[in-house]
Order: C-alpha cells, then sequence, then structure tokens
C-alpha cells in the first residue's frame, strides 16, 4: 500500500467515524420514546410476588406480597427552560406480569438535554373527586372504591405469617391528602440511548417510622438508625386517617432513581 | 379480426372479474346504534366484527335455533332463557348428553364491559371463541360444525341473512354474529340505573344494602361493610376487567377440595380456585348461585360470606380481613353483619332488576315472533 492510498484510507475511516458520531448525536436529539421502569424492591431484595417471604421489618414473622399496584400521575419532564406535561397521565403500575418490572412509556420526548421529572403517587385531588374515565383511571377497576372515596392510590395484599399463624396484610392506601409528588433530578444522570431511566420502588420504607424526608425538616441526622412499623401491629390499613398517614408519609421516599 | 379478438379477452377479462368480485363483494351492513351509560366506561368491539344490523339479527336467529345442537333440540337459549337474564334456573346446565356439565349457566349482560376473559374458569379470550365452544362440546350442544355449516347452507332463510351480514357460511361467521348478538345484550335500566341517574331515590332499607355493598369495613373507623365492592364494581357490578382482576378464590372450598378456575387457563399454582367474579345485574332473577349453582338463594350467598368462608391458600386475603367486628383470632371467617344488615344487601341486590331487559323483545326468540305473524 503506497502512502497515499494508506491516507486515503485513514482519511476514508475518519470520515465514516464523524458520521457516525453525527448521526448519533442527531438521533439522540430527535424526539424518541422515554420509558419510566419502575422495579419494585423489600429493601435491598428484588420483589417477587407470591413465593418469596421476607422478613417483618419492625417485628417478628415472615411476609409474602400477592398483589401490589399504584398510581404514578402528572408526569412532567422538564428542560433548562421549559417543561412538558403529558395528557391523561394517569397510570397504573403493576408487578403482576411476566417481567420483574413495569414500566411507562411516554411517546416523543427529547431525551437530549432533559434536566428533570416529577411525578405523583396517587392520582390528584381533582381527578380523585370525579367518576371520569381518564388515563388508567376507570371507576369500575378494582383501584376504586366507590363514587363517594375516590381512588386506592396504593394496593399492597399479602400475608404475614408469625410461629405458624397467617395474618392477612392489607393496605389501601387513598386519600387526597396522601398525594405525593416527587422530583427527580435529571442533569447529572446519564440517560441510555434507548431512553430507559430505571427507577426503585422500595416497599419497606411505606413502614419506616423515622423517614429521611421527616430527618430533612427537622434537621436530624440522616444516619440515625431507620426504625420500622411491625406490621402485625398494623395490618390492615384502608380508612383510618391516622393509619393512612403513617402508611403514605413513605411515599416521599418510595421510589429513587436506581 | 383483430377487433374482434380484443372485444372477446376484454369480454373474459370483464366475466371473470365479476365472478371474482361478486362473491368476494363485501356485503353492505349497516352499523348498529345503541346507547349505554358513561359510568360503564370504555369498551371495545373487534375490528374484524363490527357490530352490524345484519349480523345482530343473523345471531339472534342462531342463538334461539335448537338446529346448532346434534339433536335439533338445545339451542343457546336452552341454558340462557332471557325471562331469567339469560341464565337456566339449574344448579349446572344439562344439554344434549343429558349429563349434567361442570358449571352454572352464566348470565349474558353488559358483556362489552368487565373481565375480558369468558367462561367462570375464563379459558376464552373473546366472545367470538366462547360463543362457539358450547357448540361443539360434546355434552352441551354436540354438533360438529361442518355438519352444521351444509344443514345452514340449505336453508333459504341463513343463506341470505349470512350473505347480508359476511358474504357466505362459515364457522368465522357463526361465531361473529353470536357474538354480536350478545354484544347488544345491555341492561341499563333497573332501579339502580335509575337511582344512579338521580330520577328516583331508594327506600331507606335499600339505601343501606347499596351503602354496605360499596364498603369495606373498616372497625377502626366504624365502618360497616358487605365487602361486594372488593370484587364487584360500583357502577357495572361485574368482575374488574383489568387483566385478572376480575377473578377470586372467594372461599368456597378448602385446599383438599379446590377446584382448579383460573388455574385451567394460566397453569400458575397461585390462580388454583380463582372463578370469575359475575355481573350482579339482575341476580335476583339468576338462582341458584356461585360457578356450581351451589347455593338455591341470595340468603345462602350472605350467609356465606357471613361464617360460611373456608380456608384454602389461594383465598382472598381481603375476605379473610374483612369484619365488621374487632377481630380477635384468625380461625373463623366472617363478615359479622347483623340480620338488617344482610336484609338490606339483598333489598340493594333486587334494585339491580332490569324488568325491561328481561323483556325486551329485540333480545327475545325470533322464531316466536314468525310464528306469531303466521
Amino acid at each position: 500500500m503506497t502512502k497515499s492510498n494508506k491516507l486515503t484510507v485513514i482519511f476514508s475511516l475518519l470520515i465514516i467515524a464523524i458520521g457516525v458520531v453525527a448521526v448519533t448525536v442527531w438521533l439522540r436529539s430527535l424526539p424518541q420514546d422515554l420509558t419510566l421502569r419502575f422495579h419494585p424492591y423489600v429493601g435491598d431484595k428484588p420483589l417477587v410476588l407470591h413465593d418469596q417471604t421476607y422478613k417483618n421489618p419492625g417485628g417478628k414473622g415472615n411476609f409474602s406480597i400477592r398483589d401490589f399496584q399504584l398510581f404514578i400521575s402528572n408526569i412532567v419532564v422538564g428542560y433548562s427552560s421549559s417543561s412538558i406535561r403529558e395528557q391523561d397521565s394517569y397510570h397504573l403500575v403493576r408487578f403482576d406480569g411476566d417481567t420483574t418490572f413495569d414500566q411507562i412509556i411516554i411517546p416523543e420526548v427529547k431525551i437530549q438535554n432533559l434536566e428533570s421529572l416529577s411525578l405523583g403517587i396517587g392520582v390528584d385531588p381533582k381527578a380523585n373527586g370525579t367518576i371520569m374515565f381518564s388515563g388508567d383511571l376507570d371507576p369500575n377497576s378494582r383501584m376504586a372504591w366507590n363514587w363517594q372515596v375516590g381512588y386506592k392510590f396504593l394496593l399492597l395484599e399479602g400475608m404475614l405469617t408469625v410461629q405458624n399463624e397467617q395474618q392477612p396484610l392489607v393496605y389501601h392506601i387513598g386519600f387526597d391528602e396522601s398525594y405525593t409528588e416527587l422530583n427527580f433530578d435529571l442533569s447529572n444522570e446519564e440517560i441510555s440511548n434507548d431512553g430507559v431511566i430505571d427507577f426503585k420502588i422500595d416497599l419497606l420504607r411505606l413502614f419506616q417510622i423515622n423517614s429521611s424526608h421527616l430527618n430533612e425538616l427537622t434537621n436530624q441526622q440522616s444516619s440515625e438508625a431507620i426504625k420500622y412499623i411491625d406490621m402485625s401491629e398494623l395490618s390492615h390499613v384502608k380508612f383510618s386517617p391516622d393509619d393512612v398517614r403513617i402508611i403514605a408519609k413513605g411515599f416521599h421516599d418510595f421510589i429513587s432513581i436506581l | 379480426m383483430r377487433i374482434a379478438k380484443i372485444v372477446v379477452a376484454l369480454l373474459v377479462i370483464l366475466i371473470a372479474a365479476t365472478l371474482y368480485i361478486l362473491p368476494n363483494k363485501k356485503p353492505d351492513t349497516h352499523l348498529v346504534e345503541f346507547t349505554a351509560p358513561f359510568v360503564f366506561g370504555r369498551f371495545t368491539i373487534p375490528e374484524n366484527n363490527p357490530l352490524t344490523q345484519e349480523s345482530v339479527l343473523l345471531g339472534r336467529r342462531l342463538f334461539y335455533d335448537p338446529l346448532l345442537s346434534s339433536n335439533n333440540q338445545v339451542s343457546c337459549a336452552t341454558c340462557h332463557k332471557q325471562a331469567l337474564a339469560f341464565t337456566d334456573g339449574l344448579k349446572t346446565s344439562v344439554g344434549v348428553s343429558g349429563v349434567p356439565l361442570a358449571f352454572n349457566a352464566m348470565s349474558l349482560v353488559n358483556l362489552m364491559w368487565g373481565p375480558r376473559h369468558f367462561f367462570w374458569d375464563g379459558r376464552s379470550s373473546s366472545l367470538e371463541n366462547q360463543a362457539i365452544q358450547p357448540i361443539k362440546h360434546v355434552d352441551e350442544m354436540g354438533r360438529n360444525i361442518d355438519e352444521l355449516i351444509v344443514v345452514l347452507k340449505q336453508d333459504d332463510t341463513y343463506t341470505k341473512l349470512f350473505k347480508q351480514a359476511f358474504g357466505e357460511i362459515s364457522e368465522q361467521g357463526i361465531a361473529k354474529a353470536l357474538a354480536s348478538f350478545q354484544r347488544t345484550l345491555i341492561s341499563s335500566n333497573s332501579r339502580y340505573d335509575q337511582y344512579l341517574r338521580g330520577e328516583i331515590t331508594l327506600s331507606s332499607k335499600e339505601e343501606l344494602g347499596r351503602k354496605l355493598f360499596m364498603a369495606h369495613p373498616d372497625t377502626k373507623v366504624i365502618l360497616r361493610g358487605g365487602n361486594c365492592i372488593d370484587c364487584h364494581s360500583q357502577f357495572l357490578t361485574s368482575g374488574f376487567g383489568t387483566a385478572f382482576d376480575g377473578f377470586s378464590n372467594n372461599g368456597l372450598d378448602n385446599d383438599q377440595t379446590l377446584q382448579a378456575g383460573l388455574f385451567s387457563l394460566t397453569k400458575k399454582e397461585v390462580h388454583r380456585g380463582l372463578f370469575k367474579a359475575p355481573t350482579l345485574r339482575n341476580i335476583a332473577v339468576t338462582s341458584p348461585y356461585m360457578h356450581d349453582g351451589r347455593f338455591a338463594t341470595l340468603k345462602d350467598v350472605l350467609a356465606h360470606y357471613n361464617g360460611g368462608i373456608k380456608r384454602s391458600k389461594t383465598l382472598s386475603p381481603l375476605i379473610i380481613e374483612a369484619d365488621n367486628i374487632v377481630k380477635t383470632q384468625n380461625d373463623h371467617i366472617s363478615l359479622n353483619l347483623n340480620d338488617t344488615e344482610i336484609t338490606a344487601i339483598i333489598a340493594f341486590l333486587h334494585t339491580l332488576t332490569d324488568k325491561e331487559f328481561l323483556a325486551n323483545r329485540a333480545f327475545s326468540n325470533p322464531f316466536m315472533e314468525e310464528n306469531n305473524h303466521d
């Protein structure tokens, strides 16, 4: 190979490389599907419905989960100077499918320069007070109580076993005041080319007595050992406002970026 | 000569095209106009089976025709009688073989809403698929479909009706027509519907029953409830439509006698003993109750939930947990409703009877009409 031939090959390769980079950058700037992928956990262990048991975090015995569903709503993606709100943004996230996760796909989002994302756990008071069908909101669904009470924001059902004694676990958490908005800073997050953001949903957060959110509010040391509720003492939460508040407090820490 | 050849060629093409197009020509059909309360929610009709007047007309005739059975004596309507909200009053139905079937005949109402899985064990995922199963089933109608098609083709009325609806007679057409007719069976004028529309008020007893129906009990806030809403949606009163949310183990059997239920479809152990939560519309006329018709009266049904629950590994935790008195032990499962509350819930269930639906002539036997005209 002559020197000029070599130069031609190198030059060509360089052109191709630049082309590939340019196309990649151009593709990334095009709107694409943004996927919010939710992975359920119990502490640091992945949640497996039915078969897997987990330690009662604040007491004796082990528990298993039969059903876990929650509403994620009002998703807003933010850029440096603008934000986009998803239409009819009510998603039922549930974990009884064939995958270990559930996901929400928001079409036509510019992934590049995405700086923030916010979402609500539950159903905002306006929608919770109506019987309209919007997104996954359906007053004839399992997540609906009745039109006078509104929706369950979170449904968690299972069984606690303490010394061969079985105790049903029923957490149906609703009420307007439980609706919780979470904000995620994405400015330092690397979003993969396929537009997927992975989130962890940690069930144990619902049973924390001292949440990190409260720690922030009271300027306590967050390194303080986390205390948990004994599930046998609070095995069902439905309409008692005080109990609902105890569980819903955990919504502030419920979802984090993996 | 050349012109003649061209003319002949064109004629041949024209005749061939006509012969091809005529049988393949889509019939000129007309969509059914219908109304349903918006609280029933969204519904879907399969794209390949639009709800047409022609299809419904054909489906209604097929539904009432004993020609669909091997002994020409059993029609769909044998086990699905309109006056009984399309049930048959039997514990479990009996078809051509005379052998009692495994299941109680399900009411056919508001089928465009609620669970997308049909039969008590959810084994069919579309109305079209469901409609054909009893025809083929050896104990139900025991009809060979190919033979049925031959018989239908010999009948001028069916030849005409199929031509108008689909073009030709086929298994698919039979299924589509039966599904279409069943989709028109909408019940939305019960006293409960009238109450929801603000046209009437319920009696104090019915209103107590309604409140109990719609509530999961919570002793912590002294909320008494019948817990019906945990499986039967507030407006449709059917099982829930999403995934398998409309299926439940409601404590009929213990582990030793637990039947397959939804397990027969999914092969998942966690689905053993789960059956479809049926619609409660017209429930007062659809006795006996449960998938095997084991309870003769609504009182028996309420007695089951009020102390008759049997424990098994897939029993719903909602049923174990639901109690109107503070639970001191988990051995005896009961709602612990009092007699007044039980009577009230039954009174509310009677408000779900839709007399207009039960007598609607659009759903009745078309052969009777024809005979009356003769």
